[in-house]
């Protein structure tokens, strides 16, 4: 069975799309939980770093697992081998299916996290019963390498609905990228259905432009509050003016 | 925390300093209310009160150091995070 799709002649630029988004998921999960840093109360803060971090953790499985893959390095040969002495197993596969393992569990894990965010209520049996077909689904995944991609598309078009609610709410601009990241993401699962190398390098190409559009939004993030008033001060722009609003 | 963040928004539309009497009626504050902030926030060194005409009571002014205007870079930077994901 071959354990990586990726045609020969994009063998490599996969795993530079896969560092590039490590590096903006970082970003995001830094973000919110510095965040939750300044507001303690806001626990959907911290989830939501967490749900980013796990993803990003999950990004450096796959460029680990890939770079030992594609370049044959010596810890390749001397796990092969202590695989093979100690009669686990007969072949160095084992490697690999534990690092495309953690790839799939912690990137699912880590989209039902954003998923779960803006449910009102959360019940331990429900996230139960989610984290064990995320995991039954990560496990079948390495047979049938399509469940975990139609699981993923599943999960993201939740994660849009409800940007999508939050976005008829608000009007932001800023919701409407994310809304665009979290689709053209979407998208990109629907074509790594596909068997064929050529739809798995489109696939690459699609995730790397979704993940541009959230590095994009990360940049907006950052230099709100930078804008400069006509008087030349460094005024931050807060929310509405709360204090006309308050009652004493 | 918005609390805070008004009254520190108040001193930087003035220009980096403000009366007392200004940042109570800008930050729509009762007196006993302003007071316990702006212990809080010299306490925590947001603000700082100036000293040079300390003698003349009315000339008090209440300035934003440079840690109230980071916390104001990070908390607006937060608002906007916030709004983005619905959160």
């Amino acid at each position: 069975m071959k354990i990586v799709l990726t045609p020969d002649w994009f063998l490599g630029f996969d795993v530079l799309i896969e560092i590039f988004s490590f590096i903006v998921l970082a970003i995001f999960s830094i973000l919110s939980l510095r965040n939750y840093k300044l507001n303690k109360n806001k626990k959907s803060f911290l989830y939501m770093g967490i749900g980013f971090g796990l993803i990003a953790i999950a990004q450096l499985a796959t460029i680990f697992t890939k770079t030992v893959l594609y370049y044959d390095f010596n810890l390749v040969q001397q796990v092969g081998q202590a695989i093979i002495t100690s009669n686990f197993v007969s072949s160095v596969d084992i490697f690999y299916h534990i690092g495309f393992f953690f790839f799939r569990f912690l990137t699912l894990a880590g989209l039902y996290m954003i998923y779960r965010l803006h449910s009102k209520r959360t019940y331990l049996g429900e996230s139960l019963l989610f984290g064990y077909f995320i995991l039954l689904s990560a496990l079948l995944s390495a047979e049938m390498y399509y469940f975990f991609y139609l699981t993923c598309l599943g999960i993201l078009l939740l994660i849009m609905r409800n940007y999508y609610t939050i976005y008829k709410e608000n009007h932001f601009l800023n919701t409407k990228i994310l809304l665009m990241a979290f689709g053209i993401l979407a998208l990109s699962q629907l074509f790594f259905i596909s068997p064929n190398g050529t739809m798995q390098a489109t696939a690459n190409v699609i995730e790397l432009i979704s993940y541009t559009v959230l590095l994009f939004l990360a940049i907006k993030l950052r230099k709100h509050g930078k804008k400069k008033k006509s008087d030349g001060d460094n005024i931050r722009y807060v929310g509405g003016n709360s204090a006309k609003r308050r009652k004493h | 925390m918005e609390i805070i963040s008004d009254m520190l928004v108040a001193i930087l539309q003035k220009g980096g300093s403000i009366k007392p009497t200004h940042l109570m009626y800008k930050a729509n504050l009762s007196h006993n209310q302003m007071k316990g902030y702006l212990e809080e926030l010299e306490k925590k060194n947001l603000i700082a009160k100036n000293d040079e005409k300390k003698d003349t009571k009315e000339k008090v002014s209440i300035k934003i150091t440079p840690n109230g205007r980071t916390f104001l870079f990070k908390y607006s930077e937060m608002k906007e995070f916030e709004k983005t994901f619905g959160l």
